[in-house]
């Protein structure tokens, strides 16, 4: 399990990752309600709610732990 | 400069009129409902039905492209030529020319081995790129893209994401910009990468806007099913796959893009409406009074018709300047500002025009023309924004066009 960085929320990251069916051409699928995450800076931050991603991409100094 | 059409050019189009009055059989069009993925319907869409059958049958009369070299599967054609079957046949929502910056940009910077695996397959309409340049916080300022692409010995591994990769989940191919360099000032460090949807580790899960409606009936220009988010996790790809050298993909994407900007396409996908609204106005009554009648409509469909010529001419210009081979600079950015704001101008005068039928989506009674009118009105907006922003367009037309300091 992950915490978003930003509520402090627990996040399944797993799955979050979860591959629910695929594409035409093969890649994983997966479910949108199932929380997000963000690459930033060569990590991964999963999130409960885009809100707190985007709040996250605003100020990511704030929010971003090593 | 000459303004008009060759006898063998005007030939064509009616060549191509003749071919698709006879060959868009009710059979064809009820299979083209749902397969069109923006810019019409796609050869390699529908397999094994009508659709594939007509397309077979375009390509056996060399009309797909054209203007694409032999010894890649294309007829050495030229541009105008090719402009002229694209825009009969987008007419007909049958998208023949290539769409999306992935041919171009393997032409210009590819290797031997990339152009001859990748361009026949696009042409056929086997193989289909979904565009990876935009991230969640790298859209206007492409350049600030965090997705890395990290070599190791003979693959690059990509971890990183992207935002609005329409028709990945259609695609067969990826067509990546990701940073292989973070030390260096940030459009110097950037590198694009083509390979398969497939590849372990991508992953796609839908985005819904405005733009995207599954009810979207065919004839919609501006609807696309749906748009995506794409992620790559320790995705390993060959080091073949890189397009271009290492660290120099901002050039071989940015000129891909410019490329894609014009073509009849890009004209038609704004300026269709008018045509429709036209035939519309002057095919229907109401209460036995004709609005093509109507002073005001006349009034307003003839200013949109003058402002669609203009559009024509600057899509027709940019594609007889890449003809000749002339330096293309600014001329596709400021054809990406004028067709989508005046698509935004026609959809919202026809929406004064039909009132509250117009407003009715697909599937409603009473809709008008399927609702075709009413989809547009929601996705011509995004048109000024996707693909390089209205503004970011006039930052590049300022810059090329006028010689101005970047801001």
């Amino acid at each position: 399990m992950a915490q978003c960085p930003v509520c402090g929320a627990t996040v399944d990251e797993a799955a979050a990752r979860a591959t629910t069916g695929l594409t035409a051409h093969g890649a994983s699928e997966t479910d949108p309600t199932k929380g997000t995450r963000q690459f930033h800076e060569g990590k991964w931050y999963y999130f409960d709610s885009l809100e707190c991603r985007s709040k996250f991409l605003a100020h990511p100094e704030t929010y971003a732990k090593d | 400069m000459d303004f008009g059409f060759t006898p063998e050019q005007e030939a064509l189009r009616r060549d191509v009129q003749a071919f698709i009055a006879e060959n868009l059989t009710p059979e064809v069009l009820a299979e083209m409902d749902g397969l069109s993925e923006g810019f019409g319907v796609r050869p390699g869409r529908a397999r094994g039905g009508h659709v594939e059958k007509l397309f077979a049958k375009i390509g056996a009369r060399g009309w797909l492209g054209i203007s694409y070299p032999k010894e890649y599967g294309g007829r050495d054609g030229d541009r105008i030529s090719q402009y002229i079957v694209e825009e009969e046949f987008a007419r007909a929502d049958i998208a023949v020319g290539l769409g999306g910056s992935g041919g171009p940009a393997i032409l210009a910077a590819g290797t031997e081995e990339q152009k001859r695996h990748f361009v026949p397959k696009l042409i056929s309409g086997e193989y289909s790129f979904a565009l990876g340049f935009t991230e969640p916080h790298a859209g206007a300022d492409l350049a600030s893209l965090q997705c890395r692409a990290v070599r190791d010995g003979d693959e690059y591994v990509i971890n990183g994401q992207k935002m609005y990769t329409s028709a990945a989940h259609v695609a067969t191919h990826m067509y990546l910009m990701a940073r292989t360099n973070p030390n260096v000032p940030k459009h110097r460090g950037i590198s694009i990468f083509l390979f398969p949807m497939d590849t372990p580790g991508v992953t796609v899960r839908p985005l819904w806007t405005i733009q995207n409606d599954p009810r979207a009936p065919i004839g919609t220009t501006y609807g696309t099913p749906r748009t995506n988010e794409t992620f790559f996790d320790d995705v390993r790809i060959p080091a073949s796959a890189l397009l271009g050298r290492e660290n120099e993909g901002w050039k071989v994407g940015a000129m891909g893009l410019n490329l894609d900007r014009v073509g009849a396409a890009r004209y038609l996908i704004s300026v269709r409406r008018d045509e429709d609204i036209v035939n519309f106005t002057k095919s229907t009554r109401f209460d036995g009074y004709s609005p093509a009648q109507d002073p005001a409509i006349r009034d307003k469909i003839a200013e949109l018709w003058i402002e669609a010529q203009v559009c024509r001419l600057m899509t027709m210009r940019s594609m007889s300047i890449v003809e000749h081979g002339g330096n293309f600079t600014y001329e596709g950015s400021a054809e990406k500002v004028w067709a989508p704001e005046h698509g935004v101008r026609t959809t919202e005068a026809i929406a004064q025009m039909l009132g509250p039928y117009g407003q009715l989506l697909n599937g409603s009674p009473a809709a008008v023309e399927r609702g075709v009118f009413a989809h547009n009105l929601m996705g011509s907006f995004q048109s000024g924004i996707n693909h390089g922003s209205v503004q970011v367009m006039h930052d590049q037309v300022a810059r090329r066009g006028l010689d101005m300091p970047r801001s």
